[in-house]
């Protein structure tokens, strides 16, 4: 692939960036929903993917973060504090309480771990329906009434890029080879000298804050939530999924499967109104039996990443054997 | 307010010893397979719906049942395990790891929705039940003494097998090393079905009995599967017997917060449970410390 | 008279009934290269995973330098300067040659260097080992002999002064075995101090000054590799147990 393909490619991503910044211009307020949740889900799925698939750690309970950081962003926002004070609490309070419970959870390995957070989930949704006074409970919380879709919509595609950049600049640290470390043996990777305990925590905060942005953002645009739309199945597997779908451990791969996922819905959904989730059980059986790496790792797709240079580190010698996507 | 309390404790040790034998099966697959199903808690609710169905259709009762759908969810465990595990199985450790969660979430979400689909309205449970008995004054519900009997029985039952049985130690010496037991000669993909399927069959067995205490709802496949897990981690990993007790103490924890705090906060005693023996005790109540 | 360098002071290990190691002691003095033999089972990993600090002894300790070092974690020990490799190769798979080198250098040290020099210094141990042209492989992908490399170049990034090798010339053909020789004599040039377990005579006899004999987790003889060979309580627990390095027994 020659360097004209390359800077062609880089010519359409800045159109399509373009594209987006002025799409509520141009008049097209679905596209704009449509997008904003694309972003949200995006958002997630990267940031789920820097402890699920840099660390090795599915963390299947990560839309807790989304979900924390929404409810808090409304608290705040009723009590009259500005947006950016409110995300700002969000984030801390998430952060903290990502801190907090890496401490026991992170006693678990693997499959153990995916199904102990996922069951965190549970645990915050009862807490948040019980704690009525605070909450609302399960009639949900409705914060100050306003448009704020134009905004909101900015304010997420500015979240979703920085965790781009987040990601990469994680992917491409010393930090995050020592993630990697981990992943792969992390009794060796201790041997070595890697911080095992501190990195894990560490992965964990990091990768909670753009989930408790975005779930702030959410809250505001949508001015109502309730504990099963902030910590219901959907929001908290679509994420995943589409990290695993498109390819976990690589920052490109939550991407394409965010917006393979999306466009998929967006027309099968519409059309067959039953088996949604055992649609969704069958494309992870699928995904499990036969890509279990994700789109981007399978032969078609592979040779198109690695041209475009977007494995996760850099090459360290001009060697045309640079196989970075195992 | 004693007699209370005794009724309470004995409602607990009976769900607990329906936890305890769900993830003893739980258990036993984790230890031969190292890869946790996250479909068992459907196999229990699949296995309540048969109960039940058997019990309005043909009258047949709760304990007959449980025996009946051993074989039945035994063959569609190896079922399970030939269409879904078997292939995954000698991928290396992340790879299975990643490919274990998706394919049996995936089979989860999947037995869930198409239950839901033909099954809209939550079974209620059985009201089966024996004349109560008196026992030192004070009234116990012998229908409630029969099932944990029962499930003592099952649970001695599997142990015997477990100790006595050369499939037992087959089984055993796959968990204690599966590198081992291959030189050794034993069949690791016949001896990992059939102890799947016992996995399986077990937490069937439990619905079967589980349909008599509580309403049976398609969705409630997933909590359930987190509740086992938290009793297996309680009970200690690669100890069955440690899930037993760790089951026990569930059911017991779970009745008396019920009861003293309020229905709504039952769910979360589970993973409270989790957490604290993750702080207090990591490998559980009789897991091995390294 | 000086402490000696590294020391193992009545070592003892016990899983659950099972007697590991029954008062092991090992003097190993700086910049030598010591063996450690014995059937399987001997109880010799057991004995590098307790150096390394991999596990805690049940009694006894393990002085290095005069601190004792038993007790903290392998991490520490790793920064102190002991670096190990592993039986059954344990590269991280997925990533490349060069980066299971730079978590050596990255972490494994207690003055770190900075990012420019840890890639030309990677670079450097690459090379040293052999794997010069394989910098960017992905270290699942190498052979086994590779991947022996590999490990070797990962422990070396730490810095260490004590190098463990654990059954380092295992599954490897004569040729390579003379490749992997090489590389420790070039290594104990350097000024590191070896311990490794090893299986197969040749190698033992070719390297090793002092040997140490350890059957059912009992120290059974120590001295030269001669005065070893010869021992009755060695004969006696090999007996034709010695190999050459095509695998077969000694006539």
């Amino acid at each position: 692939m020659n360097r004209r393909g390359k800077k062609l490619f880089y010519l359409v991503v800045l159109l399509l960036c373009l594209l987006l910044a002025a799409l509520p211009w141009i008049g097209f307020s679905y596209a704009v929903v449509w997008i904003f949740l694309l972003a949200v889900y995006f958002t997630l799925a990267l940031s789920y993917d820097i402890v699920g698939g840099y660390m090795g750690y599915m963390n299947l309970g990560h839309s807790t973060f989304f979900g924390l950081g929404a409810y808090t962003t409304a608290i705040l926002l009723n009590q009259g504090f500005n947006l950016f004070a409110a995300l700002l609490g969000a984030l801390l309070l998430t952060a903290v309480f990502a801190a907090v419970v890496s401490y026991p959870l992170f006693r678990l390995r693997g499959a153990y771990f995916a199904l102990a957070t996922f069951g965190l989930i549970s645990l915050i949704e009862v807490l948040t329906t019980n704690l009525r006074d605070l909450t609302g409970g399960s009639g949900g919380i409705s914060t100050p009434p306003g448009n704020h879709m134009i905004p909101s919509y900015y304010l997420v595609l500015a979240v979703a890029g920085g965790t781009m950049v987040l990601s990469q600049i994680v992917a491409r640290s010393k930090f995050g080879l020592a993630l990697f470390s981990i992943r792969e043996d992390e009794e060796v990777a201790a041997a070595f000298g890697v911080p095992t305990t501190l990195y894990k925590c560490l992965a964990l905060i990091i990768s909670s804050a753009p989930a408790s942005l975005v779930g702030g953002i959410y809250v505001w645009n949508m001015t109502y939530i309730s504990p099963n739309s902030v910590f219901g199945l959907e929001i908290a597997l679509s994420p995943i999924i589409m990290a695993m779908l498109g390819g976990t451990g690589i920052m490109i791969g939550p991407l394409v499967g965010a917006v393979f996922i999306t466009v998929v819905q967006e027309f099968l959904w519409t059309k067959v109104p039953y088996f949604h989730l055992a649609m969704y059980g069958t494309v992870l059986v699928l995904l499990g039996l036969f890509m279990p790496g994700g789109l981007v790792r399978t032969r078609f797709i592979k040779p198109f990443i690695q041209w475009l240079g977007l494995g996760e580190t850099v090459d360290y010698f001009k060697n045309a054997d640079a196989e970075r996507i195992p | 307010m004693t007699a209370d309390f005794i009724q309470l404790l004995v409602g607990g040790i009976l769900l607990g010893g329906i936890y305890g034998l769900a993830a003893f099966g739980l258990s036993i697959t984790f230890g031969v397979l190292n890869v946790l199903n996250l479909a068992h808690g459907e196999f229990l609710m699949l296995g309540s719906l048969m109960s039940y169905g058997l019990f309005i259709g043909l009258g047949i009762n709760p304990f007959m049942a449980a025996i009946l759908v051993i074989p039945v969810f035994m063959l569609l465990g190896v079922g399970f395990y030939l269409l879904l595990l078997k292939p995954i199985m000698d991928k290396p450790p992340h790879q299975l790891l990643v490919a274990s969660i998706l394919v049996t979430l995936g089979a989860s979400l999947f037995i869930e929705d198409v239950t839901a689909f033909f099954w809209e309205r939550p079974v209620t449970g059985i009201s089966y039940s024996l004349p109560p008995m008196e026992l030192a004054g004070v009234v116990i519900s012998s229908t409630r003494l029969l099932i944990l009997l029962f499930i003592f029985a099952l649970a001695c039952g599997m142990q015997i097998y477990l100790k006595k049985t050369y499939v037992g130690k087959s089984i055993r010496a796959i968990v204690q090393g599966r590198e081992g037991a291959k030189i050794v000669g034993i069949p690791i993909s016949r001896v990992s079905a059939l102890a799947f399927s016992i996995g399986m069959a077990l937490a069937a067995s439990a619905g079967a009995f589980y349909v008599t205490l509580f309403t049976v709802t398609p969705t409630m496949g997933i909590p359930l599967t987190i509740k086992y897990l938290c009793v297996v981690v309680l009970g200690g990993l690669g100890s069955i017997v440690g899930s037993i007790f760790g089951g026990l103490i569930l059911g017991v924890a779970e009745t008396l917060t019920a009861y003293y705090c309020g229905a709504e906060w039952s769910p979360t005693i589970a993973f409270i449970l989790l957490i604290l023996i993750l702080i207090i005790k990591p490998e559980g109540l009789f897991g091995a410390k390294k | 008279m000086a402490a000696p360098f590294l020391e193992c002071k009545e070592i003892s290990k016990t899983f659950g009934g099972i007697e590991a190691l029954t008062h092991v002691n090992l003097t190993v003095e700086a910049n030598s290269l010591t063996g450690v033999i014995g059937p399987n089972g001997a109880g010799k990993t057991t004995l590098f995973n307790i150096i390394s600090g991999a596990l805690l002894p049940t009694a006894g300790e393990v002085i290095f330098k005069g601190k004792k070092i038993s007790g903290m974690g392998p991490a520490r020990v790793c920064r102190l300067g002991i670096a190990r490799t592993y039986q059954l190769v344990r590269p991280f798979n997925s990533l490349c040659a060069i980066e299971n080198v730079l978590i050596g250098l990255g972490f494994g040290r207690t003055t770190p260097l900075s990012k420019n020099n840890r890639v030309a210094e990677a670079i450097k141990i690459l090379q040293f080992v052999g794997l010069g042209d394989k910098i960017n492989h992905v270290a699942e992908g190498l052979t086994l002999v590779e991947k022996k490399h590999l490990e070797i170049a990962r422990a070396l990034a730490t810095g260490p002064e004590i190098l463990l090798l654990d059954e380092v010339v295992s599954g490897l053909n004569p040729t390579e075995v003379t490749q992997i020789i090489e590389t420790i004599q070039q290594i104990q040039a350097g000024g590191i101090t070896i311990i490794m377990i090893e299986h197969i005579l040749k190698v033992v006899m070719a390297l090793c000054e002092r040997v140490v004999v350890l059957n059912y987790g009992v120290q059974i003889a120590e001295g030269t590799p001669k005065e070893v060979v010869s021992d009755e309580a060695v004969i006696e627990a090999y007996i034709g147990k010695f190999e050459d390095t095509e695998g077969n027994p000694d006539a």
